[in-house]
């Protein structure tokens, strides 16, 4: 007994300064939805392969906001944010629609404010989609956002606590376009929505454009005709301090802009929401056959 | 003489043991049989086989003629007294509620259910008006006794089943309550089947007298009878009482 | 803002929430109880019905309370009837428990006395067992609201309102007034029907003075 401890205490050292070893590392968080888990898993990967330091990953830790607090804290050193989001969620600006003026504000925002860096946009624009069941699109003539503003009286909203909440979510999407629901819209967590709506337990919800399940549930995207939604470009926000420490990582990092377009982050993201894949085998198998 | 109890051949068995075994006897208006035998004799389950609070494996009990197997239970049972040693009164009644529960479950008009109660609480040697709003935990042990002896009465059954009613009281107040209730029922003319394994008391209160051993009668008989027999399990119950 | 402002604004808005939360509770417990209580007798009757039971009801309580409104989701989808069904599911255990644990306890005695002098069993229940044990069944159903006050928070994740939509607004925004504005009241509403029911406790069960 007393021999078999003695070999013990070295392997348990060995394991403890492991484990406490200092070398580089980094830490990349998500939001708490599947394309956040994707793109970050993405990134992570591509870090790992092209710089070989070591990612630890904090995936769905929450939402805009929860993420925002983490990496300006140094909790997490990387996540990927969208333009529109870091515009009016933020930085609290009034939406507009040029995508390169947002960019260019909020780069320079970031660095001042908060030292971070955004890199290069990753190809493709995650807007609002604000969706509907097919059916009553077709029933009801449903196009546009205005046309929705004609039915909604009669109808029931349901929005995650996130969109509630944001300033370029449902209240000033409501006053643009003269919304009034039958009742005040019900919350509930972000991933039960899509659910809800197919179930008809209610009327219209608030996804993202580029959801892989909106075809697989019969479900319509209504056009945003005033453009109240900014665009939304996705983009590795990362720490200064961090991209200085670690140079090889600007690299890996540019060679992932304009890399994913609109299409191709639906089929991602149908590949886990609706064929229910890994999400670190679906980052595996697009970075080996898209970047070799 | 008139048969109120009549058992026939009465057999009662758990798990392969025959814990009764050919039991009969009969008991006769006013008259109290003695269920005498040591600790697990049978004696309180020849009991409960009387009122059917267990089923008899074989054998019948007729009590003034009728077929109890034929009957509801709890019907019957409110037409036979039954006085148990921990007395069990529900202690969330008061002592006139207690004795006044058959009353209640026959639906006795409050008139004359409160008449009863007072009849009976006098009968024992309680007054009504002390004793009857009275919780039982504000009784002593032999007040207690008493109430369980009024309850069991409040119906006017022919027959009263007592399971060692007395047993647990301290040996002044046992004696006292059993002369008290040796003339209750001599007054009120009252049948009884009676369990105990005080050979004293059985030769106090009995006119009759049956000695349970394993299950079995080994002896039944007149108290005098009792007194007077050969047998050498009466021998050593009589040696006990000396 | 501080959390009276913020009450002072919002103040039609948290008096939905608290109708909401105060329905979610008091509907789950009411079936609850109506469930719970016969199937606490029917254990106490039948021994032989006490593992099944109490182990289902058991188990149920073990599985955390979000992933049980994950499971039945599928089945009833969001909204407040789900959150009822979950609700009921884990207020049955301590009072379908304290149920039979009360008539069990209730004096062997006393129920072979009130057996040999001709109660039935619908009487003996009625009159002797349920007001005996009504202490320890009322202690039952008081773990049951409280726990129920707490579980009900969760509710506003699968849009069923009541108090926890000010906390998981709060926790989306990093906001810790929002986040007070649903957690306070949720503990004062549970401290207060604790209170209650306590009450209610000391006036309706008997107790030897």
């Amino acid at each position: 007994m007393a021999a078999t401890l003695k070999r013990l205490v070295p392997v348990l050292l060995a394991a403890a300064t492991l484990t406490c070893s200092r070398g580089p590392r980094l830490v990349i968080g998500s939001k708490n939805f599947t394309e956040s888990d994707l793109l970050a898993e993405i990134v992570a990967q591509q870090i790992e392969r092209r710089t070989g330091i070591p990612v630890e990953r904090r995936l769905h830790l929450g939402g805009t906001f929860v993420c925002h607090e983490a990496i300006t804290t140094g909790a997490i050193d990387l996540y990927v944010e969208y333009t529109g989001t870091a515009f009016t969620a933020i930085l609290k600006q009034p939406p507009i629609a040029d995508p390169d003026s947002v960019l260019r504000f909020v780069k320079a925002a970031y660095e001042r404010q908060f030292q971070l860096r955004w890199t290069a946009p990753l190809g493709f624009n995650n807007t609002f989609a604000i969706l509907v069941r097919h059916a009553d699109a077709t029933k009801y003539g449903l196009q546009t956002i205005t046309d929705l503003a004609r039915v909604a009286p009669h109808w029931k909203a349901g929005f995650g606590y996130e969109f509630l909440e944001r300033a370029d979510g449902f209240a000033g999407l409501a006053a643009r376009y003269g919304l009034r629901f039958s009742q005040p819209p019900t919350a509930m967590d972000l991933g039960l929505t899509s659910r809800a709506l197919a179930d008809g337990k209610v009327d219209v919800i608030a996804g993202n454009s580029t959801d892989g399940q909106i075809a697989a549930l019969g479900l319509a995207q209504l056009a945003d005709d005033r453009g109240y939604f900014p665009p939304y470009q996705a983009a590795p926000v990362i720490r200064s301090a961090v991209l200085e420490q670690y140079p090889k990582v600007a690299a890996a990092l540019a060679e992932l802009g304009g890399k994913i377009s609109d299409s191709e982050m639906r089929r991602l993201n149908a590949l886990a929401d609706v064929e229910h894949r890994d999400i670190a085998d679906i980052a595996r198998e697009w970075l080996t056959n898209r970047l070799q | 003489m008139n048969v109120v109890l009549d058992v026939r051949g009465l057999r009662y068995e758990l798990q392969g043991r025959a814990l009764v075994d050919d039991v009969s006897f009969a008991v006769g208006a006013g008259e109290t049989l003695v269920l005498l035998g040591r600790s697990g004799a049978g004696k309180t389950t020849t009991l409960r086989l009387i009122n059917r609070l267990i089923t008899p494996s074989a054998g019948d009990v007729r009590i003034a003629g009728d077929d109890l197997a034929t009957q509801d239970d709890s019907r019957l049972r409110r037409r036979i007294g039954y006085v148990i040693q921990e007395i069990g009164l529900f202690p969330h009644f008061t002592v006139a509620e207690n004795v006044g529960l058959v009353p209640r479950l026959e639906r006795w008009s409050s008139t004359r259910a409160e008449q009863r109660i007072r009849e009976l609480l006098a009968l024992v040697g309680l007054d009504p008006v002390t004793f009857g709003p009275r919780y039982p935990h504000q009784l002593s042990g032999g007040q207690r006794q008493r109430v369980g002896v009024a309850r069991a009465l409040a119906n006017d059954p022919p027959l009263l089943l007592l399971d060692e009613p007395f047993g647990a009281l301290d040996p002044v107040t046992r004696l006292e309550l059993q002369r008290e209730f040796r003339a209750l029922v001599a007054r009120l003319r009252k049948t009884l089947v009676f369990v105990t394994h005080d050979a004293r008391e059985a030769l106090l209160l009995g006119t009759h007298i049956g000695l349970l051993e394993s299950g079995r009668l080994a002896f039944l008989g007149t108290t005098n009878e009792f007194r007077a027999s050969p047998l050498p399990q009466v021998r050593q119950f009589m040696d006990s009482a000396a | 803002m501080t959390l009276l402002e913020f009450y002072r604004r919002h103040f039609d808005e948290l008096l939905l929430l608290l109708r909401q939360h105060i329905g979610l509770v008091a509907i789950s417990t009411a079936v609850a109880v109506l469930l719970g209580l016969p199937l606490g007798v029917l254990v106490a009757r039948r021994p032989a019905w006490q593992k099944p039971i109490l182990g289902m009801t058991n188990v149920v309580q073990t599985v955390p309370s979000l992933a049980l409104f994950g499971l039945l989701i599928p089945v009833f989808g969001i909204g407040a009837w789900t959150a009822i069904t979950a609700l009921v599911l884990y207020a049955l255990l301590p009072i379908v428990r304290n149920t039979y644990a009360g008539i069990t306890g209730v004096d062997p005695a006393v129920r072979e006395a009130g057996r040999g002098m001709g109660m039935t069993d619908g009487e003996l229940l009625r009159l002797v067992e349920l007001p005996l044990a009504a202490g320890v069944i009322l202690a039952g159903v008081r773990v049951a609201v409280v726990v129920s006050v707490g579980v009900a928070t969760i509710a506003a994740a699968i849009g069923a309102g009541g108090l926890g939509v000010y906390i998981f607004r709060g926790v989306a925004t990093v906001d810790d007034t929002l986040i007070l504005a649903g957690a306070l009241p949720a503990a004062l509403l549970a401290l207060l029907a604790d209170g209650l029911l306590a009450l209610a406790e000391r006036r309706l069960v008997w107790r030897p003075r």
